[in-house]
């Protein structure tokens, strides 16, 4: 497990991260979700203490921190960073870098090849990388960061460039990874695909770690607390307030417009239903608050 | 280690740069085996015409001169010495004659002891024109070194340790040629190698910070890896070199490991030999402490600087540092000896011949190791109180 203790990271004055504590547990997949240059990057680099934080500390398994270069070796040893894509060495193959990844955190050669037919990379592995496409490269970079089979994984936008197909199917190796007791921690703008698999998703904001859990109640439970109505406008939503003034309803950037039925019965969303098909409403779904409302409504508004 | 030092090794054998480096020491090597090697002109060579045109020459004199009280000095003086030195240049031509290498060496060995004896501080003798070409200053000391160290050689050869020819002679095999060359710009070749290897060992790595940032190596360990990949490409280096070589020596004979080369004693004023095996060995020897300490240097710039082009400048301050204080007879008064730049021309320290330029008796191989290692364990060390710092960061 992996514990952020009160980390504060400044650049040039302006606060990145504030008071940051939390813990990471095994076996759990954590999802950092915040606009570009919020700090979710910034947070991991503290992680890999690529950035010394102007506070605060991270302690690896209750006793490592990084007191020390020593430590910090074998803080690394625990915790490895994926990759990026444009960092890869174009003139060796993927296999080679595979190899070098492998060996430098001593882990089993087995997984190489293991790693190489989950992924599909067969076909292209023994080519330089500096043929790949991006797809290939972020898969390669993926499959660098398995092989080196650490405790702690972080994995800043792992599905960027990646087909649905592939997005899958890293999804599926992440949730592998997660049974195998890995502490794992995804940086993601794929909301929908993050939600499926992440234990806890955090949003960054003004230097903050925010739970979604906390900002939505409710949000990990599988029951029907929202009707998601695609387009409803100002004079209908008007009209709702009048007939269910007791309900909750709240319009986002993106256009939805979501209505809070938590706690209703088959009577009360039925009547709900009727209004929508009165005015002629016929886009809306039933189910709970997305990932992607959260995000729109927290980082969109205002 | 091994799998962080694998990889290292892998990029700097594909390093576009370091491959060039590596062509250019090639065609150099063949370019001087082909082109300046057949065209080399020894001032001290086998030249049969020009020794019988000076036997001659005294013979006649030696026969007309008449010698009578109140003669001038000078004549007095040349009928006392034109006999013995004839007598020399007489062995030498009728060696050549019958073949007999060693008799040539002899008295060729006795010709330029007896020939410095009264040339060298003689206002009316001078050595062999080619010292004083190109307006040098220095023609009489130079003309005194070539023939003291020629007379040690030729003395040696006499021994029958080597096979002996004209071209060992006139030092045209391919041994002999690289000891002339470690004599002058060879050292000065690998070491700007040694350089252009390094300057860029650990700052290439800011192309990949995300891939190789986390591995788990200390700095620490992770410059001495490139360090060590450094210093291994830089030993290679004398590859492209040897193909030179092996072109001169299918040209002029390899020569023998067993070879004289001279050693120059300043403070006796007096040369000995050892063995070509030797010398080579202590070049070898030497040239590798000076990667030792170019790199250390380099890693050390690295760290602080983190900037390519101060690790060419540094690196480049070093090496020439030499051309902005040297002057011949300067060694006493500038203790030279303590400056790590004085040892550059690792050849000429090991022959002793820096010693007879700087006019001191301190620099030595000895006293070389003795500097640059204290100075590249210096370096060391501050690497190691950096890299091990706790807010370093490497990239």
């Amino acid at each position: 497990m992996i514990e952020l203790k009160n980390i504060g990271v400044q650049f040039s004055g302006k606060v990145i991260l504030k008071d940051v504590s939390e813990m990471f547990n095994q076996g759990e997949i954590i999802g950092l979700v915040a606009p570009n240059g919020t700090g979710k990057s910034t947070l991991m680099n503290v992680i890999m203490n690529y950035i010394n934080p102007k506070s605060g500390k991270v302690i690896l398994n209750q006793k490592l921190e990084y007191t020390n270069k020593k430590n910090e070796v074998k803080i690394h040893q625990l915790v490895s960073m994926m990759p990026d894509q444009s960092d890869l060495y174009n003139q060796i193959s993927g296999k080679e870098h595979l190899k070098i990844y492998s060996s430098m955190w001593s882990s089993n050669q087995k997984l190489i090849d293991r790693t190489i037919k989950e992924l599909g990379m067969t076909s292209y592995i023994n080519k330089h990388t500096g043929t790949y496409s991006l797809g290939m490269r972020q898969r390669l970079c993926f499959a660098m960061q398995i092989v080196s089979d650490t405790q702690v994984m972080l994995m800043d936008e792992v599905m960027n460039g990646l087909d649905p197909t592939h997005v899958e199917l890293i999804s599926q190796i992440l949730v592998k990874k997660k049974s195998e007791g890995k502490t794992i921690i995804v940086a993601s703008h794929l909301l929908e695909n993050l939600e499926k698999y992440a234990d806890r998703i955090f949003f960054i904001k003004n230097g903050e770690l925010i739970l979604v859990n906390d900002l939505s109640p409710g949000f990990e439970e599988k029951k029907i607390t929202t009707v998601r109505v695609t387009r409803m406008t100002d004079e209908i939503k008007e009209k709702f307030s009048k007939e269910f003034p007791k309900t909750n309803i709240q319009s986002l950037a993106n256009g939805a417009t979501l209505i809070d039925v938590r706690g209703y019965d088959a009577e009360k969303l039925g009547s709900i239903v009727e209004f929508l098909q009165e005015n002629q409403l016929t886009e809306f779904s039933f189910g709970k608050v997305t990932l992607n409302d959260l995000y729109s409504m927290y980082y969109q508004e205002g | 280690m091994r799998a962080y030092f694998k990889m290292e090794f892998f990029q700097f054998m594909s390093n576009k740069k370091n491959i060039a480096i590596y062509v250019i020491l090639l065609f150099l090597s063949c370019y001087y085996a082909l082109k300046i090697a057949p065209e080399y002109d020894p001032i001290e060579k086998v030249d049969v015409l020009e020794i019988e045109a000076r036997y001659l020459t005294r013979e006649e004199f030696l026969d007309n001169v008449v010698i009578r009280e109140g003669m001038h000095y000078l004549t007095a003086f040349a009928v006392s010495i034109f006999p013995e030195w004839n007598e020399y240049d007489k062995a030498r031509l009728d060696a050549i004659e019958k073949n007999n290498l060693e008799e040539y060496a002899e008295a060729t060995s006795k010709w330029y002891t007896y020939s410095d004896k009264f040339t060298f501080e003689s206002e009316v003798l001078y050595y062999n024109p080619g010292y004083y070409t190109y307006g040098n200053s220095y023609a009489v000391m130079d003309g005194h070194y070539a023939y003291l160290s020629s007379a040690s050689r030729y003395e040696d050869y006499t021994e029958g340790k080597s096979d002996l020819s004209v071209n060992v002679f006139e030092e045209r095999t391919a041994l002999q040629t690289l000891q002339r060359l470690l004599h002058s710009y060879l050292p000065l070749i690998l070491l700007v190698s040694c350089i252009l290897f390094t300057v860029d060992i650990v700052l290439k790595d800011r192309q990949n910070p995300t891939l190789l940032q986390g591995l788990p190596l200390s700095d620490w360990r992770k410059l001495i890896v490139k360090g060590g990949v450094s210093l291994l490409g830089s030993i290679l280096a004398i590859i492209p070199l040897l193909v030179g070589l092996l072109i001169i020596g299918s040209q002029y004979g390899f020569g023998h490991f067993n070879l004289p080369v001279p050693n120059y004693s300043f403070s006796e004023d007096l040369f000995s030999t050892i063995t070509m095996g030797e010398y080579l060995i202590q070049n070898l020897l030497f040239i590798v402490v000076w990667f030792f300490f170019i790199i250390s240097l380099l890693l050390l710039v690295s760290v602080m600087l983190k900037n390519e082009f101060a690790n060419l400048l540094v690196g480049c301050v070093f090496l020439f540092a030499e051309f902005i204080y040297f002057s011949r007879g300067i060694g006493i008064e500038w203790n030279a000896q303590w400056y790590p730049t004085s040892y550059v021309q690792v050849g000429q320290i090991i022959s002793g011949y820096r010693n007879y330029l700087y006019v001191s008796d301190a620099l030595s191989l000895r006293s070389g190791l003795v500097v640059m290692g204290l100075c590249t364990c210096v370096f060391l060390f501050l690497i190691f109180l950096m890299s091990n710092h706790r807010k370093f960061k490497l990239l």
